[in-house]
């Protein structure tokens, strides 16, 4: 069975996709060029690599939940990059926040930025999170992250495909979009 | 033929209230299942379905006419499938005088209370656990929802259908291609609308395509709450197979925005698709799918964490009557597909598992059938399903304009995770004047704190939550 597995990798594709970083047209047909938006590094300091990441649902419809989920999948590997998902808000690097942002959610968003340490970059994952998208408006909802806690990076999408969300966790990071630094031809 | 019958108060010997729940208890132990119960207006009603015909009876009741002194509200009556309503109505309509149960208190030495969330472990949505323990048994379990209420149904009131759909898609993202086929059968249903075949075999397409990748999804997520991270990996894999087809197929991962009322919108569908091909993927998919479930079942560390673990205690099946998966592994056989064919469901002879125990291996083995199931009527689909067809078949769906011919349009549709139904009653301009929907989920976290109660460990804890694999989203819609 062993070397069944063994000679199967061979033949077979790696299941991983190297994207954002290298060439991929199935990832690439998925994503969506414009949908990575850098709003400013916080200007607490640099990150470097092995970054763990804090997830909170702010109100969203779980579709960035599933896709934030594939990330871990042999497919994305966001661990290739370096990053993690934490439980403990103490150990995380980025707080990445999805969906349409509820009153009863603001005050539990800001507890977990503040018990995070610095350096800290904040992510608004999905158009909800960034201005309430078709939420716009509902009883009982805030909108988008604006004036709760300071975004670094935005991405837009309905979902945004897992190649975007790794575009912009590694956007918050180094502060540049790896798919418009291969643009520069860097 | 769907029928409506309102309680008034000369026609029983009970107080209005009380014949109402009486006549509902009745219609309910003679093989009705309650699918919605909402308020409009003074109104109070509750949908029924046949669970051998599929045939729908309203049950009205008007809330001047008696009040509900002395009189118990349906949860406390022993018909639980609705409570999340409920809970609702006590927040929107303090003039039913319904009240909440006040939280009974657990007390005693050595008891714990571990409070988890609104914000927990790994990618997760919102919502408050709190367990209480004796030790390591878990003794009670308060679940506090509401942190991402987004009151859809309110934003609805005054909309006309074009400008809803794009919230109903986004209530639950994971299951949006069954609410909107739900609100475009309610939809169609009010206006008279009816839809070519190409049209009901694409939606039936788009929803067993949407049920696999949930479901692989939801294995995934058992797997690896047994601390089994290979067989995780392998089902997150095959799920992210089955959306990349989705995106090859109809232009969108989750498949939104294809199912509109009246036909289907194909203008975001790639011109060079390819069935065959894609059928050739589903049959992989299904292999390996097939496999990894055979090697769980072959793995004693799994098998011996799911058997007798979270087992739905019979009273409370009873009470809740839970649907979809969960139902089907507590021998509650309810399948709308089958009842009440909806799309082209009536063409298929779908297998559908049940199982007894109600326990977390037998939620397991449901979705493990269901999942193969599911991909067996897609590769059936696509080995003769044309683009093309479904294109110039669905492409000009009619203009909803002016009054629908009738008042209220009734969409109920078997979600990945069950039953679920889209009640609305538009004025006369064909707007949005009142909206009701049941969700699966909201209907089967009623039975989760029993459950977790009944002789389980707070290492169950995962397991057992994994196993009934229900969204919060739907839930707080």
């Amino acid at each position: 069975m062993y070397y069944w597995h063994w000679l199967t990798n061979i033949v077979r594709r790696p299941q991983t996709t190297g994207f954002p970083t290298e060439r991929d047209e199935a990832a690439q047909a998925m994503s969506d060029f414009d949908a990575v938006r850098n709003i400013g590094l916080t200007g607490q300091g640099i990150l470097r690599r092995a970054m763990a990441i804090r997830h909170v649902d702010a109100g969203s419809c779980n579709g960035c939940e599933s896709e934030l989920g594939l990330l871990s999948s042999p497919d994305y590997d966001l661990s290739r990059y370096g990053f993690s998902f934490t439980p403990s808000p103490k150990h995380a690097d980025i707080l990445v926040v999805t969906g349409v942002v509820t009153e009863a959610m603001v005050p539990v968003i800001r507890q977990v930025f503040e018990q995070m340490t610095a350096p800290k970059r904040v992510v608004a994952l999905g158009s909800c999170a960034i201005d309430g998208w078709v939420f716009q408006g509902a009883p009982g909802v805030r909108g988008g992250l604006d004036g709760i806690v300071p975004v670094t990076t935005a991405i837009a999408g309905c979902p945004p495909s897992p190649g975007d969300i790794l575009r912009g966790l590694l956007a918050a990071v180094d502060g540049v979009d790896p798919a418009l630094r291969k643009e520069a031809g860097q | 033929m769907d029928m409506e019958q309102t309680i008034a108060p000369t026609e029983s010997r009970y107080p209005a209230a009380r014949a109402w729940i009486e006549a509902w208890r009745a219609a309910r132990a003679e093989g009705l299942d309650s699918i919605m119960l909402a308020v409009d207006g003074p109104i109070v009603s509750a949908l029924l379905m046949n669970r051998i015909t599929g045939d729908l009876s309203r049950l009205q009741w008007d809330a001047r006419q008696s009040d509900w002194e002395g009189v118990w509200q349906p949860s406390w009556s022993g018909i639980g499938e609705t409570v999340a309503s409920e809970h609702r109505i006590v927040q929107e309509r303090p003039d039913l005088a319904w009240r909440l149960p006040s939280p009974t208190s657990v007390r005693g030495k050595g008891i714990f209370t571990y409070p988890l969330g609104p914000v927990h472990a790994d990618v997760a949505e919102s919502l408050l656990y709190r367990l209480h323990v004796m030790g390591d048994e878990i003794i009670r379990l308060t679940l506090q929802n509401g942190y991402k209420e987004r009151h859809v149904r309110e934003m609805m009131g005054g909309r006309t259908v074009p400008e809803a759909m794009p919230v109903i898609a986004r209530l639950t993202t994971t299951s949006n291609v069954h609410h909107t086929l739900a609100m475009t059968l309610a939809v169609e249903d009010a206006w008279g609308i009816q839809v070519s075949n190409p049209v009901h075999v694409t939606r039936t397409l788009m929803a067993e395509l949407e049920r696999a990748y949930s479901h692989l999804g939801d294995l995934a997520a058992l797997a690896v709450s047994t601390g089994l991270p290979v067989p995780q990996m392998q089902y997150l894999h095959l799920k992210e197979a089955v959306l990349r087809l989705n995106f090859s197929l109809f232009g969108h991962r989750y498949l939104r925005g294809s199912i509109v009322p009246g036909g289907l919108f194909t203008v975001d569908w790639p011109q060079d698709t390819d069935p065959v091909g894609c059928a050739r993927v589903i049959s992989d998919v299904l292999d390996q799918a097939e496999a990894v479930a055979a090697g769980l079942q072959r793995t004693s560390s799994f098998l011996d964490r799911l058997h007798g673990a979270g087992r739905i205690p019979a009273s409370t099946v009873e009470w809740g009557r839970p649907v979809g998966p969960v139902g089907r592994a507590s021998g509650l056989g309810l399948d709308v597909r089958q009842v009440r064919p909806y799309a082209d469901y009536a063409d298929f002879d779908l297998q559908v598992p049940v199982e007894t125990a109600g326990d977390a291996y037998a939620r397991f083995r449901v979705r493990v059938q269901e999942l193969s199931e599911s991909l067996t009527v897609v590769r059936r689909i696509l080995g003769g399903w044309h683009p093309g067809d479904a294109r110039s078949a669905g492409s000009a769906p009619p203009v909803l304009g002016g009054a629908p011919v009738r008042e209220h349009g009734i969409g109920v549709v078997e979600a990945p995770r069950g039953l679920l139904a889209y009640s609305v009653r538009f004025a006369p301009s064909g707007r949005i004047a009142a909206m009701g929907i049941a969700t699966p989920s909201a209907r089967n976290w009623a039975v989760v704190p029993e459950t977790m109660a009944n002789g389980n460990i707070l290492q169950d804890f995962p397991i057992v939550d994994a196993s009934f694999a229900l969204s919060v989203a739907g839930w707080d819609g």
